[in-house]
């Protein structure tokens, strides 16, 4: 195939101007404070992670046996993809008529639908845990209201798989809101009225114009709020159970309480290894650098 | 009544801001800030945590490599020059009873700061002592923590050159721990939910069908395991040595009404006062904090369990002279008095009690009739099993 398109192409028929180049060597330099930023803070700790989950106590890959054959690690590695998928779902659903409306309407509901989610954007996410942690409580809005309809105590909310996912839905809304809204914004109107012009039903129209259209902040939208709630902590450790622990939860179980540095770096590399094995996916699919639209 | 939530949050913050008027005063920091933020549930997070939570969590999804090269990153490690004692402690009444007691009248005599580290991680004592960087000199445990550190090498050797032996009564110094104050953690339950009289026992705590309502433990393996035997009929004095199966297929009937499982002091009072919860075992002095503030909370001291907090220098740190200038003051009856009447713990230095009225005594854990009712952790039977303990208790809890 390429062979054919080189084939096709006259060749030769196109020669770089002969423009000499000044032998830039200090616009290099300049990359070196960022580099060395990056080797600091990213390669070097990784590196060490990869190091200490291999070598503590003693060099042995052990620990990646422990996490692929106890049961309950296992466990824990299942659930923290299985709510993150979860997670994903619950938010492309809802944020994808919230994208809609404001991409495709510019009046005072777009403005306020925007307005709202850059508000819960830019507020702090253990504030609105906090939030969430009072509203679902045993004196919180919800539990007053069962009382106030006669439904009888109200059912356990707070320390729930339940709470802990809604927490992430909210605090990952907006996320997916933004990053659905860059790219539905920039699909042309005329294409959906072609459609209907040419006959399509409004829903057809949809099916087979926008909704294609608007794929890559689906998938974008999709691998962002994937890839942050595989190392959520926060909000599942404040609103969930320790029955559905989360892996970042688990790492922080096992620095902070046990002291097994290597078993939680291993823990860590893990959690590595599946989220670049997700942005690789995406890469080979659409290219990384189009993740942000 | 979420305002009223709102407001108590706002208060809170106003309570937390006001120790450090009093003196130089730092807080957790590192990842540990993260941690304690989950574990503070509620209003009383740590400051530090709140306080810049998004590069925390952009450190978190780095991973764990990030976290690990944390401490070395923004961990301080204060001079040896420097004039202070830096301490590890609870956090909330805890700390502002012991700067009352402890840390200004110490100050105000020896010249030298007080810095306190909050809440307590005993974890974490061991990365100090290793990486040799002193996020704090002092910290302290009931005999079953200081036991295990001890065993495990992390207590600085006492300087009898600066402690004078003189000074501490007999019996208070045990290893290179010195004794601190008695406290009792007890079963107490909400009088507004049960006022025809609550759970009297772990035996009625376990009895889901005769008092229904929503339970909380202490997440601390020991504690809740001793619960577990006395509900299953084990006479208090045959707790130990533990049968641990035996402790853990008890601790499963329950398992589904403990609605959480609480890690800080500040949590468990959060959970009661607010109703969250209806019946828990917490700490004593915190119960009766909350009754004198009028919390309708009745304090069960049948199978209490009575353990005595000693206090330590980690190993090795830079500071230890200041150190053992302060453990030496805060085992003297006076502070110890000051502190015990604040937080209604039992004093270790006997001499204490002049200064303590007699209905201040009877509510402490030293009350002869509690400690018969009571049982206390054995920690040459536990400090070696601990950290199989710890682990076990960790994955049954996840299970």
């Amino acid at each position: 195939m390429a062979g054919v398109v080189a084939a096709a192409q006259p060749a030769a028929s196109w020669q770089a101007p002969a423009i000499a180049v000044p032998q830039a060597k200090i616009p290099w330099l300049l990359l070196v404070p960022a580099c060395a930023l990056l080797i600091l803070l990213f390669v070097l700790p990784i590196g060490y992670t990869l190091l200490l989950s291999v070598t503590e106590p003693y060099l042995s890959l052990a620990h990646f046996q422990r996490i692929f054959t106890v049961p309950l690690y296992r466990r824990v590695m299942v659930n923290t993809f299985v709510t993150s998928l979860l997670v994903t779902v619950c938010c492309l659903l809802i944020a994808y008529p919230i994208a809609y409306v404001i991409a495709r309407r510019d009046d005072w509901l777009s403005r306020i639908l925007l307005v709202a989610v850059m508000l819960c954007f830019w507020t702090g996410f253990v504030v609105r845990t906090y939030a969430w942690m009072i509203i679902l409580g045993n004196k919180g809005p919800v539990a007053s209201m069962f009382t106030l309809l006669g439904l009888g105590p109200p059912p356990r909310l707070l320390f729930t798989s339940f709470a802990s996912a809604l927490g992430m839905v909210h605090i990952l809304l907006p996320f997916m809101v933004l990053t659905l809204y860059g790219v539905m914004q920039r699909i042309d109107p005329h294409f959906s009225r072609a459609a209907a012009s040419l006959g399509a039903r409004p829903t057809t129209a949809f099916l087979h114009v926008y909704l294609p259209l608007s794929l890559p902040g689906v998938i974008n939208g999709g691998i962002l709020v994937f890839t942050i709630c595989l190392g959520f902590f926060i909000t599942p450790a404040l609103l969930g159970s320790p029955r559905d622990m989360m892996i970042s939860q688990l790492i922080n179980q096992q620095i902070q309480e046990m002291l097994a540095w290597g078993f939680a770096s291993a823990l860590a590399v893990v959690l590595i290894t599946a989220t670049g094995i997700v942005l690789a996916i995406y890469n080979s699919l659409a290219g990384l650098d189009r993740l942000w639209g | 009544m979420k305002g009223q939530a709102f407001k108590r949050l706002t208060n809170c913050a106003g309570r937390r801001q006001s120790p450090s008027q009093g003196g130089a005063r730092t807080y957790g920091r590192g990842f540990s800030g993260v941690t304690q933020m989950a574990k503070n549930i509620g209003h009383h997070a740590k400051p530090a945590g709140s306080r810049t939570p998004i590069p925390r969590r952009f450190l978190l999804r780095a991973g764990a490599g990030t976290l690990l090269a944390a401490p070395a990153i923004i961990g301080h490690s204060a001079s040896a020059e420097e004039n202070a004692v830096y301490v590890n402690t609870w956090g909330g009444s805890w700390t502002a009873a012991e700067d009352v007691a402890f840390y200004k009248p110490f100050t105000a005599k020896t010249g030298i700061a007080v810095k306190t580290v909050a809440p307590m991680s005993y974890a974490k004592i061991k990365a100090i002592v290793q990486s040799g960087n002193y996020e704090w000199d002092v910290s302290g445990g009931t005999n079953v923590e200081s036991k295990e550190a001890q065993r495990l090498g992390l207590l600085e050797p006492i300087d009898y050159s600066v402690l004078h032996r003189e000074n501490i009564p007999e019996g208070n110094i045990v290893g290179d721990q010195i004794a601190g104050v008695a406290l009792s953690t007890c079963l107490v339950y909400r009088k507004d939910k049960f006022p025809n009289g609550g759970p009297q026992s772990w035996a009625d705590f376990w009895d889901v069908k005769r008092f229904p309502g929503a339970r909380c433990l202490y997440n601390r393996p020991y504690t809740v395991l001793t619960y577990a035997l006395l509900a299953d009929g084990v006479p208090p004095d045959k707790i130990y040595p533990m049968d641990l199966d035996r402790g853990f297929r008890k601790l499963d009937q329950i398992k589904p009404h403990i609605k959480v499982w609480w890690e800080q002091a500040t949590q468990s009072q959060q959970l009661i006062e607010d109703g969250e919860v209806d019946m828990i075992g917490m700490w004593n002095a915190r119960a009766q904090e909350l009754i004198n503030r009028g919390v309708p909370l009745e304090i069960v001291w049948n199978g209490n369990e009575n353990s005595m907090a000693y206090k330590f220098v980690l190993k090795g740190t830079p500071r230890a002279k200041q150190a053992w200038q302060f453990m030496e003051f805060i085992a003297q009856p006076e502070p110890q008095a000051k502190f015990c009447t604040l937080m209604s713990y039992g004093p270790s230095n006997p001499k204490a009690f002049d200064m303590i009225s007699p209905e201040a005594a009877k509510r402490m854990p030293t009350n002869p009739e509690y400690q018969k009712l009571g049982v206390s952790p054995n920690g040459d039977w536990l400090a070696p099993r601990m950290a199989e303990l710890r682990e076990r208790f960790a994955q049954w809890l996840e299970s």
